[in-house]
């Protein structure tokens, strides 16, 4: 599988948790508190284990930046650790690194969040740490110009040497033209070169701020005593006006448009993207996004799925394929489906096979047996969702940042339940048309090094 | 998902973990053996679900020279079909039957063992038939023709895309580096997988798959008489002895070599030089494994407070990761550090690791550096232990190796016992600089 929604983490790479919505909750556990400065807190209890997962998420991500310093969510992102007026450099992760806490970052299109995970009575202690950076961050050109080249190192390594990123990269500029979906979170590697410490400091100035936050806690905790403790640090940071958030609204596409990729690889992939609808805060009882949900499931949401069972186990058109959506997003959805070809096919014969799957749902629908098995998955990763506070907490910020609250969790997993196999028809046959469609060809090319080499 | 592009065996590798009260609550069971086969538990009841792990000693360490992939291939199709006297299921049966069980269930090998995991509700009904299901696929897999052909396919493409790509191709030649003729230097290629038939995988099915090879970890809502039960149904269909397995042969020391024949220098057109370096060090059950693992913390396990990390990312932004761990298992596993940097910091890039990896092995830690491994292995013990998928990891980890019981009851105490002498003596005892193999791919020269 490869990731085309893209996440960059300061430490590790996740593909997204949010793919099937929902993870219900009973409300008891989860307590929600604004604080005067327009900071949120949402405290999600659980007591199966004493530890804490600690999160502020800020409502800043690469789809807030403009052309000629596209990367710049992220790298200040890696700023965040280059000290404060009374952190210096590096302070930050030996401080947590003592309290025994596991730490890192991570920035989307839509979002930049920083998490703690610790025992929870150090919890205290990192949130000192976390509050004072939202404010007081404070990094020197010297520290900025080493650490703009270990992005550079993180882009080599995740893209300009990955054939999947590149050809991923490729899609999103192709099939947004004015959305800034089309930059890539990283940023372009130019724009990398050209970054400004300025240009950091001015993003933190900008969109750092209690009013543009939302703390995430999960865990082994007391809500009303946690209320006061994010209170003490959190509450003395003054809130200040955010930037105005312009529309930057895709035009409609008006036709197929495609995009190869020339890249050192074996084999070729296909990926085809079309232009869908995404659920809206403001009419979350539009059925259409879970439907659509529900139909990346049907494709790709099991081993014996039928993207798998048709390309990749019948027709050998494919040796892996996926389906992707996200209904849950700030900006413009794709429903996303990907291939890598088997050996001695063409792009063609895997497109026509992709066609015709896809043409099968729109034509003649899903069995209710189909539907209910994913139904069945939903309910049974309820439970095991429970499993991890991080995931929880992880859960909740994201829908958060889209926009939705956490109580939408429990809407969206019941309309999931209600969707029938027609309307999981009806979107295929609305939304899988050629004039919302980009596609992109992974043209695989041989590396200058030698095989021979290579494989001894 | 990559913790600083470190491999994830290396979370594996941590996980063995802390201290006091969660497990104090939380004692691991050892369940009586039936027809061989050992059986694990850690009751939980907070949430209504069972995660099992099955081990089979039956890992890639067993491939014939000509062979690679056969232990792999073997296990990866265990749940592509089986067929017993019982009756036959499809791939296509036991995959819709999982997906309505609502349950998660994989296979996969390592180079030690074959694993089959499975998540489910704990209910009673449904969780019967998800252990039905483990069993028949554990005991009868089916390895039909056109399934394996397909497989081979899909395999030999993966290894042909893999091939393409530095990582890959570093860490295949630096285990052909380490491990010599040692069966785990042996990669898969795409010759090896398209000589491997039907029969060779049921033979090796027979000879590798009994009873008495088998471990299974459980942690869930179930009782120890649920588990009990659980652990005789897996294994009641196969038999508890077969042909003869040839004893593994020993892993021997990296040997002293000049630099010119520890040296490899591999081209590769990419943009970023992959460097790895190491050697064979100790297996999971050696005493001087805490001393080891709390010394690597400080040089190149502690994440963003590592040496390495700090003087190769913080102090000279030459790489956005950097690492060194120990991978012990039953076998003497190996000790590995590495980083990529853009080609021409290559050799830079290099020295500093070098050079840092070289005073620790002579010196050891500062004792600020022991106190701050210390402080962040003992209070973050918690961590490592806070839900059914990290105590699973645990218990299967123990038990694999053979550890005590308590194994979790004195992490804490064991990790906090470690003086610097002990790391100094210990990375000397088994680290040496000219015993080091080093691969660099893709430097300019």
């Amino acid at each position: 599988m490869r990731h085309y929604l893209q996440l960059l983490f300061f430490g590790f790479l996740v593909t997204s948790q949010f793919a099937l919505g929902a993870s219900t909750q009973s409300s008891d556990d989860t307590h929600e508190y604004f604080l005067s400065n327009g900071l949120k807190l949402i405290i999600r209890e659980d007591h199966r284990a004493p530890t804490v997962a600690h999160m502020v998420w800020y409502r800043a991500g690469s789809m807030d930046e403009f052309n000629g310093t596209t990367g710049v969510a992220h790298v200040l992102e890696h700023m965040m650790f280059k000290g404060t007026d009374k952190i210096k450099a590096g302070e930050f992760s030996r401080l947590v690194a003592a309290e025994g806490g596991r730490e890192n970052a991570f920035t989307s299109r839509d979002y930049t969040a920083f998490f703690q995970q610790v025992e929870k009575s150090k919890l205290n202690k990192v949130m000192e740490l976390e509050a004072d950076r939202m404010v007081n961050l404070n990094f020197d050109d010297a520290e900025f110009t080493k650490e703009i080249q270990v992005v550079m190192e993180e882009r080599r390594l995740r893209t300009e040497d990955n054939p999947d990123s590149l050809l991923n990269e490729s899609l999103m500029a192709t099939a947004f033209m004015s959305s800034p979906y089309r930059h890539p979170v990283i940023g372009w590697m130019n724009d990398l070169i050209n970054m400004k410490a300025s240009d950091a400091r001015q993003w933190y100035q900008h969109w750092y701020a209690p009013n543009n936050a939302t703390v995430v806690i999960s865990g082994d905790v007391d809500p009303e005593q946690i209320h006061r403790l994010v209170e003490k640090y959190y509450g003395g940071i003054q809130a200040h006006a955010l930037p105005v958030r312009k529309p930057q609204l895709e035009p409609e596409q008006k036709g197929v448009k495609q995009v190869h990729v020339k890249a050192p690889a074996d084999g070729a992939q296909l990926v085809m993207a079309w232009k869908v609808p995404h659920l809206q805060p403001d009419d979350i009882n539009n059925d259409e996004p879970y439907a659509l949900e529900l139909l990346a499931a049907v494709l790709d949401g099991y081993d014996n799925a039928r993207l798998n069972r048709e390309l990749v186990k019948q027709e050998r058109l494919a040796d892996n394929v996926d389906a992707q959506y996200d209904m849950i997003s700030r900006g413009p959805a794709l429903f996303i489906v990907g291939a890598d070809l088997a050996k001695g096919k063409t792009v063609a014969q895997a497109e026509a096979g992709i066609r015709k799957a896809l043409a099968e749902v729109a034509n003649k629908g899903v069995l209710d047996s189909e539907l209910k098995r994913i139904q069945t998955r939903l309910l049974s990763n309820q439970v095991y969702k429970r499993d991890s506070i991080f995931g929880q907490a992880m859960e909740i910020g994201g829908f958060e940042m889209a926009g939705f609250s956490w109580k939408d969790l429990d809407t969206v997993l019941e309309r999931m339940q209600k969707i029938t196999p027609v309307q999981v028809q009806a979107v295929a046959k609305k939304y899988l048309l050629d004039t919302t469609l980009t596609i992109a060809i992974l043209d695989p090319q041989a590396r200058q090094s030698t095989k021979a080499e290579a494989q001894k | 998902m990559k913790s600083y592009y470190k491999p994830l065996i290396l979370i594996a590798l941590i996980a063995l973990g802390l201290t006091s009260s969660v497990q104090a609550a939380l004692p691991i069971e050892q369940l009586d053996s039936f027809h061989g086969a050992k059986g694990y538990l850690v009751q939980t009841k907070t949430l209504p679900m069972l995660d099992i792990e099955i081990s089979i000693d039956a890992g890639s360490r067993y491939d014939p020279s000509t062979k690679s992939g056969l232990a792999s291939l073997t296990g990866g199709l265990l749940n592509k079909g089986v067929r017993s006297s019982k009756g036959t299921l499809t791939e296509d049966q036991i995959a819709d039957q999982v997906a309505d069980l609502g349950a998660d269930l994989s296979v996969g090998v390592t180079g030690e063992r074959a694993l089959i995991r499975i998540r489910c509700l704990s209910r009673s009904d449904i969780r019967d038939r998800a252990v039905g299901l483990a069993r028949q696929i554990l005991s009868n897999p089916s390895y039909e023709p056109t399934v394996i052909n397909r497989e081979k396919q899909r395999i030999s493409a993966g290894l042909l895309e893999a091939e393409t790509k530095p990582d890959f191709v570093l860490d295949r030649r630096f285990r052909k580096a380490i491990y010599g003729d040692y069966p785990l230097g042996n990669a898969m290629t795409v010759k090896s997988i398209a000589g491997l038939t039907a029969s060779e995988l049921k033979q090796f099915h027979q000879q590798f798959y009994r009873s008495d090879r088998v471990i299974v970890s459980m942690v869930g809502d179930v009782n120890r008489a649920e588990a009990q039960e659980i652990v005789q149904t897996l294994v009641n269909d196969l038999p508890q002895s077969g042909p003869v397995i040839p004893p593994l042969p020993e892993l021997l020391r990296s040997p002293i070599e000049s630099i010119a024949d520890r040296e490899v220098q591999i081209p590769f057109d990419s943009q970023q030089a992959h460097i790895a370096m190491g050697m064979t060090a100790i297996a999971r059950n050696n005493p001087d494994y805490f001393p080891l693992m709390v010394g690597n913390y400080a040089l190149g396990g502690g994440g963003f407070v590592s040496r390495l990390m700090n003087e190769v990312r913080e102090k000279r932004g030459l790489a956005y990761s950097v690492f060194s761990y120990f991978v012990p298992g039953q076998d003497n596993g190996i000790f590995q550090a590495g980083l990529q940097t853009k080609n021409d910091q290559a050799s830079m890039a290099l020295d500093v690791m070098t050079e840092n990896i070289a005073q620790f092995i002579a010196k050891g830690p500062t004792q600020s550096e022991l106190d701050a491994a210390k402080a962040n292995l003992v209070n973050g013990f918690p961590l490592r232990i806070d839900n059914n998928r990290k105590l699973l990891d645990n218990v299967s980890s123990i038990a694999w190796n053979g550890l005590p019981l308590n194994t979790l009851d004195t992490w804490t105490e064991q990790v906090n016992a470690v003086t610097r002498d002990q790391i100094e003596t210990a990375f000397q005892k088994y680290l040496a600089m000219d015993r080091m193999k080093i691969v660099v791919l893709g430097a300019k020269q």
